[in-house]
């Protein structure tokens, strides 16, 4: 079991460092830089912040600048938000889009699970048909339009919830979010439950259970959630690390200081060193989930035990 | 029919129906059963002849789309309509039930110590801790080995017959008075067939219980059972002592079925007859236990060292049980796996030969599976799948010349030439089973290998079936390799026979010889276990 996390955790390393010089690359071959604003600077301003910031190098040292400082925990500089460098920003925002991803998590996998077991056991009833129809709403319709009607609904209209922000961090504020963060992958999730629930209710020791006289609760929780549980939680890895590394759309609707904004504006910027803070930070997040989910998994099924 | 007073359940016009987008298919029509105490019924009868679905409706364990009426009292007690919790009490109790699959019919995420404590712990009382005990006795009862160790196993940790004596284990935990047994070793090799039946027998003897065997099998059902039921299409069409079905059917099925057994011989090919087909030291190695960072690695050898000679004309069966290596064997001399060896195809020296060498002589070498389902590829029609080789072999064929040739393979298979617009999934297993030599034949092959060919199939299709690929060979001067577990198919099919044994070969000799006078004790227990079980 140890050698098999830390077998894990050393292939990680080759990973992140295809992931990094990838999006390293990505980023670059994309038009424009950080400093082309609407406005050109002057032409020794530009030059000054082009030294600074390595940008008149070759692009292979630059590279190699930006790898052996990441090595040494050193994210660089963010272009924009010049007042912090990229680990500050990811160390102030990380702990509220984790506390509002955690919570989204948790209502995702419980409601989903829920709703998609109750589907499963009245297969084709109006209930199955009840969860499915809002599953399906739930995926398709995006949090853009979700934020605003809940905002619209229960902060302005009925004015239960606060519209946005942080407050004092009570839940109060996390409501909101955390179902419109939530919505999409509790709706993925039921789907999952109620398909691999289906079909471990069709299975032979299912029916090994019943005709042994088992009592239905047994039949259904101990014997068919178990198996079903896991296409569930292969899911859970690439959720989990969507969810904990925040969300720029529902962190913007909502003004939370969040890290999933980062993403987007650095990418807009040109925030080289801003994005690949926030893809390492993806990256770790779902090496880490997917190694949990891993060692999950062999708890549930036996037959895939490391041992 | 009167209810006997031994009668311990009483089956009356029992019917079973499905609903199904096509309308309703009734599987069971009104049958009349009875089982006595201490009994073994068998009930027999071929696929779809409803003889499970009559089980499976008193014991409330049909699909959704099914439905159960009439009438079965267990000592006086009316199963049918019993609301789920009262029939819980009886199943897995009073009546309890193993199944065909030993692979899927446990629990693969649970123990089975935990899984054989479960009836038990729900129809008597009590912790599992109180019931270990008791799963122990158990255990040792249906013979697995060191119980107190196993007793923490998992299915997937077990083989095939250890894992249906775990089923025998749960069936007897609450000493039943009926035991149902759904084809319990349909799935398993024939010598561990024959230990399971007996362990059945010797458990019946101790605890009276009675055993319901619902099988396809007559050569079990002779040895096995002392009242039979045979059943065709949803009804009963003959019941009897077994003797007196055995020795004085009535029925026209009855005598059908019996006379399905396979039979006949094969002579062997004259003795100047070219070798078309042979390999030396076939050698077939699997790397077992490998990790990333090192780990020990071990080598498995699933064909150790065979030489095969197959004349012109010829039909070399090769029989052994499951991971003998008969499959991987047949393979490893058409060269579609890695192996050591040397191999000849009639003249030519075929050993460096790699996928594009070999592609020019894969028309003249062809196979047939097993699994009449799975080798069709469902979404292309018939006609699809069998001219697909040509556009391989003959690539400057016309459409209507590979219709033409298309039409002729489907008549020499015994099918309807429209079948050719049809898909896999409209036909039977039998048909199928025609559409996949079809497939070979099309392109006028010299070898064909035969994995287990009728080996999903019921038996009077089966004759069929070995009667058409005996016509073809007959045409076509065909050389076949049979593989087959069913000693009584490569009896019938065979002039020469191979017994295998961990990708060894234990004999080999002539037909009459191997199958009158075995000389390895291997293939006697072998010979043995599939003709007295």
């Amino acid at each position: 079991m140890i050698s098999f996390v830390l077998r894990r955790l050393a292939s990680a390393v080759p990973t992140l460092f295809i992931v990094v010089t990838i999006s390293f690359f990505l980023m670059r071959f994309a038009p424009g830089g950080p400093f082309n604003l609407e406005r050109p600077l002057p032409p020794s301003t530009m030059e000054n912040l082009m030294r600074t910031y390595h940008l008149d190098q070759p692009l292979w040292r630059q590279y190699l600048i930006y790898l052996s400082n990441a090595v040494t925990g050193d994210f660089g500089p963010s272009y924009i938000y010049h007042d912090n460098n990229v680990a500050q920003l990811i160390g102030k925002g990380l702990p509220y889009s984790m506390e509002l991803g955690f919570y989204a998590l948790i209502l995702a996998v419980v409601g989903g699970v829920i709703a998609g077991t109750i589907a499963a056991l009245r297969q084709n009833s109006f209930l199955d048909f009840a969860v499915m129809s809002i599953s399906t709403v739930g995926v398709t319709v995006p949090n853009f339009v979700v934020g605003p009607v809940l905002t619209l609904i229960f902060a302005i209209m009925l004015s239960w919830l606060p519209a946005g922000g942080w407050g004092d961090g009570s839940f109060r504020f996390l409501i909101l979010p955390m179902i419109a963060l939530a919505l999409p992958q509790l709706a993925v999730f039921a789907r999952l439950t109620r398909g691999s629930m289906i079909e471990a209710l069709h299975t032979d020791h299912i029916r090994t259970a019943k005709a042994y006289g088992l009592p239905s609760r047994v039949v259904v929780v101990t014997h068919a959630m178990r198996g079903a549980m896991l296409p569930v939680v292969s899911y859970l890895a690439p959720c989990a690390a969507a969810l904990l590394t925040g969300s720029a759309v529902v962190e913007t609707i909502f003004t939370i200081p969040g890290v999933g904004r980062y993403f987007v504006l650095g990418a807009i910027n040109r925030d080289y060193t801003l994005v690949m803070g926030t893809v390492v930070l993806i990256a770790i997040f779902v090496i880490v989930f997917n190694l949990l989910v891993d060692i999950l998994y062999g708890l549930l099924d036996p037959r895939v035990r490391h041992d | 029919m009167a209810e006997t007073k031994d009668s311990i359940l009483a089956v009356r016009g029992l019917t079973v129906d499905f609903s199904t987008p096509d309308g309703t298919v009734e599987a069971v029509k009104g049958i009349d059963l009875d089982v006595n105490a201490g009994e073994t019924l068998a009930v027999v009868g071929e696929s779809g002849s409803g003889k499970s679905q009559t089980m499976m409706g008193i014991m409330g364990l049909l699909a959704k789309n099914g439905t159960v009426s009439g009438s079965a009292r267990y000592r006086g007690q009316e199963l049918i309509g019993l609301p789920p919790k009262a029939l819980n009490d009886v199943r897995g109790s009073k009546i309890t039930m193993i199944f065909q699959e030993p692979m899927t019919s446990l629990d693969p995420l649970y123990t089975i110590g935990r899984q054989i404590a479960e009836p038990i712990v729900h129809h008597r009382g009590g912790t599992f801790k109180e019931a270990k005990k008791r799963v122990l006795e158990l255990l040792e009862l249906v013979g697995i080995p060191e119980p107190a160790r196993r007793i923490d196993s998992y299915p997937h940790e077990l083989s095939g017959g250890q894992r249906q004596r775990v089923m025998i284990a749960m069936a007897l935990a609450n000493e039943p008075d009926i035991l149902i047994a759904d084809e319990p070793t349909t799935a398993l090799d024939v010598t561990i067939q024959a230990q399971i039946l007996q362990l059945l027998k010797s458990l019946q003897k101790r605890f009276g219980m009675a055993i319901v065997l619902i099988t396809h099998d007559l050569g079990i059902v002779k040895h096995f059972a002392e009242r039979v039921a045979v059943m065709r299409r949803g009804e009963v069409v003959e019941e009897g002592r077994t003797t007196e079905i055995f020795e004085r059917p009535k029925a026209d099925y009855t005598k059908m079925l019996l006379a399905a057994e396979p039979s006949g011989s094969k002579a062997p090919p004259p003795g100047h007859a070219p070798i078309i087909l042979e390999g030396r030291d076939v050698a077939v190695e699997y790397a077992i236990g490998k990790g990333l960072f090192g780990g020990s690695s071990a080598v498995f050898r699933a064909v150790d060292g065979v030489n095969l000679r197959l004349r012109q004309g010829q039909t070399i069966g090769i029989v052994g049980e499951s991971g003998s290596g008969k499959s991987t064997l047949g393979r490893a001399l058409l060269r579609l796996l890695p192996s050591n060896g040397s191999y000849r195809f009639g003249t030519t020296d075929i050993s460096g030969f790699d996928r594009s060498t070999m592609r020019p002589l894969r028309r003249e070498l062809q196979l047939v599976f097993q699994d009449p389902y799975g080798s069709l590829s469902p979404r292309l029609t018939v006609g699809e799948i069998i001219t697909e080789g040509l556009y391989v072999h003959e690539p400057g064929l016309g459409r209507a010349e590979r219709d033409r040739r298309a039409i002729a393979a489907l008549k020499e298979v015994g099918l309807d030439p429209a079948s050719r617009n049809r898909y896999p999934h409209e036909f039977s297993g039998g048909q199928r089973q025609r559409i996949a030599i079809a497939r070979a034949m099309i392109l006028k092959p010299r070898v064909v290998i035969l994995d287990e060919p009728t080996s999903a199939l019921d038996r009077s299709v089966q004759g069929q079936v070995i009667e058409l690929l005996r016509d073809l060979q007959g045409k076509h001067g065909l050389s076949y390799i049979f593989i087959s577990h069913d000693l009584s198919v490569v009896k019938a099919m065979s002039d020469y026979v191979i017994v295998m044994k961990n990708g060894r070969i234990i004999e080999e000799g002539e037909t009459d010889a191997i199958f009158e006078t075995p000389r390895e004790p291997y293939t006697k227990t072998l010979i043995g276990a599939a003709f007295n079980v």
